[in-house]
């Protein structure tokens, strides 16, 4: 085992030392300013890099890890680690930060120090999130992410900012305050913050909870997650913050904050309370369904661009969701990819919305329309980013979204069925609008002279069309990676997997197969008269 | 070159990235020479593997050129195959998309977004040549989506003219209702195999222990196949997902005579033949397949009789010969099918391209109540067209009339094939009719057009060489199966046999039966088909104001033909604008806003107004707080002492 | 013990309250002969800071005093430590005010060094009549600051209901003690150890100390004065108010409950009841303010809800166990800490943006003021969040201190009904950041020069917010200390 040093230290204080650094200098000199965070971030995206050494394919468990003890009374300790999971959610969020950088190049003109600022500190929370192993550390990142975030939405929002703002930070706090509570109650029964060490006890069965005590606790990190994600029917904060965001806050939030949500769902809800996980199951993947759909469908109507986003995100999200809560390893593998390609081509989406508004200042759908003539480049990476989004093969968007639907398909049938209608939908709501932003003649005469994508513009967005392609046709790069660490979560969550068979399946072993509940409601051979 | 199979496909792709990415600057030649370069090349490398191919002398070349995705115990890989099904489509797609490019240097030649329609089209073979060369499902269906993709920015290559983008994604989001199919049955088929690869998934599926499942049972294979075949209907245009690809016909009509006629379309028939192993493990699948294309041929002939427009009438007569090839899969004839597939391709390329020259000619007119007489005008276009409409409505000895002839013998000849057979005979005799009356209302009879404007002109050879080689092809298409008829061996059918094995529904009769049975049926055919040219010529040259009498006499099956039975109609009225409103003002303003974000809100609005309650117990006159004390000590006295029990289960939940 | 004469380690004992005293003395005495307001400041801070040192000598001479009356602990000396800093820093940022203001210095600091001292012997207290004695001394100073603005109509209004009102809760804390001494024959609390819990006397009279502290520390249903009090209030004694004699109090309520077995008994629904009621009252009432010290006079009841809570945990018979109480004990020592620190800043902030006759006091007026005082806005934020909870303050590990306990003590629904206000009351903090920096300024305050902020105060500014942030990151030398066994002597 190589030794990378205080390699995840260095990544979450890098961002922060930027961050003061910059607090120390003169606010006035923006371009100054502009350099020096492009340069910090984009070092910062090299370093993540570097964990790829360690991160190998096929060594399951936390790398890198580091320990340090911080507060005694009760035991809680500086404990980090990465592994195949959130080593990619680290990197795409390196990987956005100086993107989001860029994009907000032009588009900050006030107060742009803080700005920086609040996006080095977000960074800082997204990449600590993602590497805590011990409950309170994770917990503590997950919260002073809220501030940053918040202020990015307040300060540099567009008209109802301040609610938008508000209404995110109470949403978000409302589910981690009982969060806390759950991870204090758990702390009660393992005495330990230490994340391996509660699964640790859990394996050996050094820790029982009672099914009901395991169920509240459930919920109590679950809400958590869901509002964060969002889920269902806690997503309304979701479009809000988006539109009223700077496209580098949308872009973070899109890319990096959502995914905390996903991620602590298969990093702690489904490895620690494995039995309400199970119960929860059937409930969760109801909710996830009706987001796909629901928000595909509401996202069709939306006369606002930046909403229509906004709510697309709602529906990818919900497949994430599903595809966790199938218990099956190709679909959860297809959820950690799908958590990465949505951060890349929403991502992508609303760094174009956000061109789009720099020159027209407005989302409405109906002032656009045409666009494809006066700026040709603009259109076909929006296009092309659309296609990605909903899910074209070769784009990164299909193999995430493809493996859950499969995954899930292996156990639930049905799931997979209606789960797969959002993949109609996703064609509907990307394309119509597509049509009306850019087909047909132009209907307003501002549209006729508007410039295409500039140099800084294109650089962003062949940046992204580039790891979009990669990530569709060089899946296996990520997927190799993820493998044993979401198998692994699969079998904390159930060791026995009845269903799992390495041959093809004769008609003789079908019943054995069926027999232990887990495949008997979703083999469709039942539905027929066999 | 067998080993390097992957070029044939990367060469059209690279063509289409070049011009892409330069050709906004370039001059048509040179965009000219990229994309004919890299087609005409990869055309070539076909030839080449296919030579190899056989030269090897294997039943069937598989190769894994990388992992694609894997997850768990699923792989699925960049893995190409070739045996004779392939070696089919693969020249059909290079040769005849060739031919297309050809014409398409001079039927596009002074349209604006030159290299992006080449970049398009170049896109599309790449795509094609993918799902062709496919060596499992999840491939396969890359290519199948990727051509979804290319005809959707090919139909709306025009984005100025609202009809075209929304021709576009309407056939885009029409295909991806059949994918939604596809992609179950392609789940389904993991679940049961554990595999996608084709050599794998049909060897498994083939083990004996898998039952055949009769008609009514749904079994793994029915519901598969029938999920399969739903991704079909959509590529293919069947019922009911047929409506995009009339609407189609807003692109360039190298387009349609490209995708929406030669290739991209018979996708479809490509899969269900592919997929023969599962499908005839399946009764009911097989009938659904039959009835469906069968009925869809019907309709969609039905719907021709009446169309005015040249190229609406050559896309619903794709349509229901698409029909004709899923009849012959259905009845298990699947070389049948092929062969129809690839017969179709020639001639309807060439109806296609024909049409393309005629409007070149017309100026942009497609109405043929506009045209007429234009035989001496353009007589290469009218002779080539000639042949094409001779060759689809199943004259003797052009291409069609053995495809065709082969399929509806096959209908005849299984158990209760005789209604589908009948079916596809009256079909024949529409199919000749609509034919007809398109080429007389077009090349004959009376200049209907004003000549002072529309100064009718040939087309450049660019255009016309290609049409005369494909009408070369029509002609002699067909006469691989021709010693069949007299009771010779039905070479094309051999062919393909290492692919289909004997799913052969022919060899049900006796050699002797089978032969005279065969002439019998033959004749039948041609006979209705030149009923359907003598109506078509009564009707259109020697009586033209009975059709108007006819059109007036039976107004009602007029007008519904001539609006396609109003299915477009039909969905908009029950789909789409239902499921707009719903979402608009069912989710959207009442579960969202209304309910769910009104909730949040009124909640913290009523926490707000209970704050502001309390605040009013702050009177600010000392005597009320010291009520206020007073009154709290009491409280507390009284809990204290007046509580049951402290702590005990009275209230135990509490904690 | 029973030696009739006082031994010197009994004086050490009570060394921190003598310098108090003396120092308070020693500026009343000085004032005739001396008109710098800066050497009386500078006198009061190396009185305070003596009272301080002194402290450490009391510590080193654990047990009881003076026949038991006092008892020198880690728990007393954490507490002289704590008002003795609150005394500090307020006298540091009054010296201005007064300057300001135009109000005569000698008497203020004298009085604040009286409170002090009462406090001192509220903490360390081990008999009921001594506690009373420093409660009286406390009160009395209170009473008077709080009408120190002899001008203003509201200062003198809040000094007599605060007048009124407090004596009122003393008698019931006299009556309390009376019967207590009927009941069990002692004032001395470790004297009671053996007494009938379910005794009507003792029950009665242990309520009645309750209500008596309950008035103190702001505790609903006898919270009713605190926000017109604090409003009228010199904003440097509201901040005294909010962290000083709440802290003392509540330090004799945990002494009281915490020593007596016999009270550990019945209590724990009226605790529950107090923490629930204080908590809501204190939340809601702050949601609809619009004045910034009427909002943070709401938020310290909040605040003392919270602490119930802790108390609750205290009382609670879920477990009862050594080691649960102590966890108890120590959440609700660092809540005290965190809190005191966090209200002495934005007080302090708000005294200075008050202006000459505390004008400016309407939450408008801090609209935009990150733009006009950045430094001000982010040290406000600090604190603000610190009340809000969010972690690196050492609000949030107060607040994490008493849901453990409170989660120890299977105290579930109290947990959820705190997190619940939590959230409420994250809404009025972040009201105020969101006005600092993300509403523009009016006119006018834009146009005014920023506020001057002098030395004193930015000295209070810093330690405050340092510790506050400290605290936050790294709680392991307090928490040691106030986790230690002995943390009550005995």
């Amino acid at each position: 085992m190589l030794h990378g040093g205080h390699l995840l230290s260095v990544l979450i204080f890098f961002p922060a030392a930027g961050a003061l650094a910059l607090m120390m200098l003169r606010g006035d000199d923006h371009k100054y300013i502009r350099y020096i965070v492009l340069i910090v971030s984009a070092a910062e995206f090299f370093f993540s890099l570097l964990m790829l050494r360690y991160v190998r394919v096929g060594d399951t468990g936390y790398r890198l890890e580091e320990f340090a003890h911080w507060i005694n009374q009760p035991p809680i300790n500086y404990h980090l680690g990465v592994d195949g999971i959130s080593i990619f959610l680290v990197i795409l969020t390196t990987f956005l930060t100086p993107i989001s950088v860029l994009a907000s190049w032009k588009s900050i003109e006030h107060r742009v120090k803080e700005f920086f600022v609040m996006l080095l500190m977000l960074e800082v929370g997204g990449v600590g999130v993602f590497l805590s192993l011990d409950l309170f550390l994770f917990f503590l990142f997950w919260e002073v992410m809220l501030i940053p975030m918040a202020l990015l939405i307040g300060i540099w929002g567009h008209e109802r900012r301040v609610y938008a703002a508000v209404k995110f930070i109470l949403y978000t706090m409302a589910g981690s305050i009982f969060m806390l509570v759950g991870i204090i109650w758990l702390y009660n029964a393992t005495n330990t913050f230490d994340l391996p060490t509660i699964q640790n006890m859990l394996a050996t069965g050094l820790l029982a909870l009672s099914p009901r005590t395991e169920m509240l606790l459930f919920l109590a990190f679950f809400v958590a997650f869901a509002i964060k994600v969002p889920l269902f029917p806690l997503h309304t904060w979701l479009p809000d913050a988006h539109v009223e965001a700077p496209t580098a806050g949308s872009v973070m939030l899109a890319g990096v904050l959502l995914k905390m949500g996903t991620y602590g769902m298969i990093r702690f809800c489904l490895p620690l309370f494995p039995g309400a996980s199970h119960r929860a199951a059937r409930w969760v993947a109801l909710l996830a369904i009706i987001g796909i759909i629901y928000g595909a469908l509401v996202a069709m109507v939306q006369p606002n661009l930046k909403k229509l986003v906004a709510y697309s995100s709602v529906s990818h999200l919900g497949f994430v969701v599903l595809g966790i809560f199938a218990f099956h390893n190709i679909s959860m593998q297809g959820a950690v990819y799908q958590m990465l390609a949505h951060g890349v081509s929403t991502g992508a989406l609303f760094l174009l919305v956000g061109m789009l508004y720099d020159r027209r200042h407005t989302f409405e759908i109906s002032e656009y329309g045409g666009l494809a003539t006066p700026m040709p480049k603009l259109a076909a990476f929006f296009l092309f980013v659309a296609l990605s989004s909903l899910g074209l093969p070769m784009l990164n968007g299909f193999v995430g979204e493809y493996l859950i639907l499969l995954g899930t398909y292996q156990r639930h049938w049905q799931w997979a069925s209606w789960a797969a209608l959002g993949v109609i939908l996703s064609a509907c709501y990307l394309l119509w609008s597509y049509q009306r932003v850019f087909f047909g003649e132009i209907t307003k005469e501002k549209n006729r002279t508007l410039p295409d994508a500039s140099a800084r513009e294109k650089w962003i967005l062949i940046t992204m069309a580039v790891v979009t392609l990669w990530m569709g046709i060089g899946s296996v790069f990520i997927t190799r990676r993820t493998a044993a660490d979401s198998q692994a979560v699969i079998d904390q969550v159930e060791p026995q997997r009845p269903y799992e068979a390495a041959a093809p399946v004769r008609p003789g072993q079908q019943a054995a197969r069926v027999a232990p509940g887990v495949a008997s409601a979703d083999s469709p051979e039942r539905s027929g008269t066999r | 070159m067998l080993e390097y199979l992957w070029i044939v496909q990367l060469l059209p792709l690279l063509g289409s990235a070049i011009n892409g990415l330069f050709g906004a600057k370039w001059a048509n030649k040179t965009v000219n020479w990229v994309a004919l370069g890299s087609t005409g090349l990869s055309f070539a490398c076909a030839l080449e593997a296919v030579r190899e191919f056989f030269e090897s002398g294997q039943v069937l070349f598989r190769k894994e050129f990388f992992t694609w995705i894997t997850a768990g115990n699923f792989r699925a890989g960049f893995d190409l195959q070739m045996d004779q099904l392939t070696v089919v489509m693969v020249l059909v797609v290079t040769g005849v998309g060739w031919l297309i490019h050809i014409y398409a240097t001079g039927y596009m030649a002074h349209e604006g977004g030159y290299y992006r329609f080449f970049s398009y089209l170049n896109l599309f073979m790449f795509f094609m040549l993918i799902l062709v060369l496919a060596a499992n499902y999840l491939l396969l269906f890359v290519g199948w989506e990727g051509v979804g993709l290319c005809s959707y920015l090919l139909i709306g290559f025009y984005f100025l003219r609202k009809s075209a983008s929304d021709a576009g994604k309407k056939a885009f989001i029409v295909n991806r209702i059949g994918d939604f199919g596809f992609m179950l049955g392609m789940f389904l088929l993991f679940r049961t195999f554990r595999t996608l690869d084709f050599t794998a998934l049909f060897q498994a599926a083939s083990n004996p222990s898998w039952g055949p499942e009769s008609w009514g049972q749904f079994g793994t294979f029915t519901v598969a196949c029938l999920l399969l075949f739903m991704g079909a209907c959509g590529k293919s245009a069947q019922l009911p997902l047929y409506v995009w690809l009339p609407d189609a016909m807003e692109g360039p009509t190298p387009v349609s005579a490209l995708i929406h006629a030669a290739t991209m379309v018979t996708a479809g028939v490509y899969v269900v033949a592919r997929s023969h192993v599962l499908f005839t493990h399946s009764e009911t699948a097989l009938v659904v397949v039959a009835i469906v294309g069968c009925a869809t041929a019907f309709f969609a002939a039905t719907i021709g009789l009446v169309q005015t427009d040249i190229k609406k009438v050559l896309a619903y007569s794709t349509v229901s010969q698409l029909g004709y090839m899923f009849l012959a899969c259905g009845v298990g004839a699947f070389s049948a099918g092929i062969f129809h597939l690839l017969t179709h391709a020639f001639f309807k390329a060439l109806l296609f391209l024909a049409a393309g020259s005629v409007i070149h000619a017309m100026g942009g007119e497609q109405d043929m109540r506009h045209m007429g007489g234009l035989s001496k005008k353009i007589k290469y276009t009218y002779v080539t067209m000639l042949i094409a409409t001779l060759a689809i409505a199943g004259i003797p000895p052009l291409a069609g009339f053995f495809s065709k002839d082969a399929i509806l013998l096959s209908a005849f000849q299984i158990p209760g094939g005789h209604p589908l057979y009948a079916l596809g005979l009256l079909t024949v005799l529409l199919t000749s009719f609509y034919m007809f009356r398109l080429i007389f209302l077009t090349f004959h009879g009376k200049p209907r057009y004003d000549e002072h404007k529309v100064h009718v002109h040939e087309s450049p050879w660019s255009m016309l060489g290609p049409l005369v080689a494909l009408a070369v092809l029509s002609v002699i298409g067909g006469w691989v199966a021709a010693p069949a008829l007299w009771g010779g061996p039905d070479y094309f059918a051999n062919f393909l046999t290492p692919v289909f094995g004997s799913h052969e529904g022919a060899e049900v009769l006796s050699e002797a039966a089978a032969h005279s049975f065969e002439l019998t049926l033959a004749v039948v055919a041609v006979v209705s088909a030149l009923l359907g040219l003598a109506n078509a010529y009564w009707l259109y040259l020697k009586r033209p104001e009975k059709a108007e009498g006819l059109a007036k006499s039976m107004k009602g099956v007029y007008t519904t033909l001539l609006n396609k039975y109003y299915v477009d109609e039909l969905y908009v009225a029950t789909i789409v604008k239902p499921l707009l409103w719903i979402s608009t003002n069912v989710l959207w303003k009442t579960a969202d806003v209304a309910a769910i974000d009104g909730a949040v809100n009124g909640l913290a609005d009523g926490i707000t107004a209970v704050g502001d309650r309390t605040r009013h117990t702050q009177s600010g006159n000392t005597r009320s707080y010291a009520v206020w004390v007073v009154i709290g000590a009491l409280v507390l006295i009284a809990v204290i002492f007046l509580w049951p029990g402290a702590g005990k289960p009275v209230l135990g939940w509490v904690r | 013990m029973n030696s009739a004469i006082p031994t010197i380690a009994d004086f050490y004992r009570v060394l921190p309250e003598l310098l108090w005293c003396g120092f308070g003395l020693l500026a009343m005495f000085l004032q005739p002969f001396v008109r710098n307001r800066h050497f009386f400041t500078a006198l009061a801070f190396i009185g305070a800071l003596a009272g301080m040192a002194g402290s450490f000598l009391s510590f080193r001479n654990p047990g009881a005093g003076f026949y038991g009356l006092i008892q020198a602990d880690a728990f007393s000396f954490f507490f002289h430590l704590l008002v003795g800093t609150v005394a500090v820093l307020v006298v540091l940022a009054a010296g201005p005010y007064l300057d300001r203001e135009r109000l005569p210095f000698a008497e203020f600091y004298a009085l604040l060094l009286f409170a002090t001292a009462g406090m001192g012997v509220l903490a360390s207290a081990q008999e009921l009549l001594t506690a009373f004695i420093g409660l009286e001394m406390s009160s009395i100073s209170s009473y008077i600051l709080a009408g120190y603005r002899r001008d203003a109509l509201k200062s003198g209004e809040s000094a007599m209901k605060y007048f009124l009102l407090g004596s009122f809760a003393t008698a019931f804390f006299l009556y309390g003690i009376a019967l207590v001494y009927g009941a069990t024959g002692t004032t001395r609390l470790d004297m009671m150890v053996d007494a009938d819990p379910s005794g009507t006397l003792l029950k009665l009279g242990l309520s009645m100390i309750l209500i008596g502290l309950g008035f103190k520390v702001a505790a609903a249903p006898f919270q009713i004065w605190t926000p017109d009090v604090y409003e009228g209030a010199p904003t440097p004694v509201t901040a005294l108010f909010s962290a000083g004699p709440k802290a003392a109090a509540f330090a004799l309520l945990l002494r009281i409950f915490a020593t007596v077995p016999a009270a550990t008994h019945f209590w724990f629904w009226a605790f529950w009841i107090l923490a629930v009621l204080t908590m809501f009252a204190g939340n809601l009432g702050a949601l609809v303010q619009t004045n910034i010290k009427r909002l943070l006079a709401y938020s310290s009841i909040a605040h003392a809800g919270y602490i119930l809570v802790a108390f609750a945990a205290v009382t609670s018979m879920a477990k009862g166990g050594r080691a649960e109480a102590a966890v108890a004990y120590a959440a609700v020592l660092f809540y005290l800490l965190s809190y005191a620190l966090v209200k002495l800043g934005a007080f302090t902030i708000v005294s200075q943006l008050g202006g000459a006759g505390e004008k400016n006091l309407s939450l408008d007026d801090y609209a935009g003021l990150s733009q006009r005082q950045p430094i001000v806005a982010a040290m406000l934020s600090i604190y603000l969040l610190s009340l809000l909870g969010l972690p690196v303050t050492a609000g949030f590990f107060g607040k994490f201190y008493i849901f453990k306990a409170a989660v120890n003590s299977h105290l579930l629904w109290l947990a959820v009904l705190m997190a619940i206000n939590s959230i409420i009351g994250a809404y009025y903090y972040l009201r105020v950041i969101v006005l600092m920096y993300m509403r523009e300024p009016s006119a006018e305050s834009a146009a005014a020069a920023p506020v001057g902020f002098p030395l004193t105060v930015n000295v209070v500014l810093a330690v405050t917010a340092i510790g506050t942030i400290l605290f936050g990151l790294m709680p392991n030398p307090v928490i040691n200390f106030i986790l230690q066994p002995t943390l009550f002597g005995h």
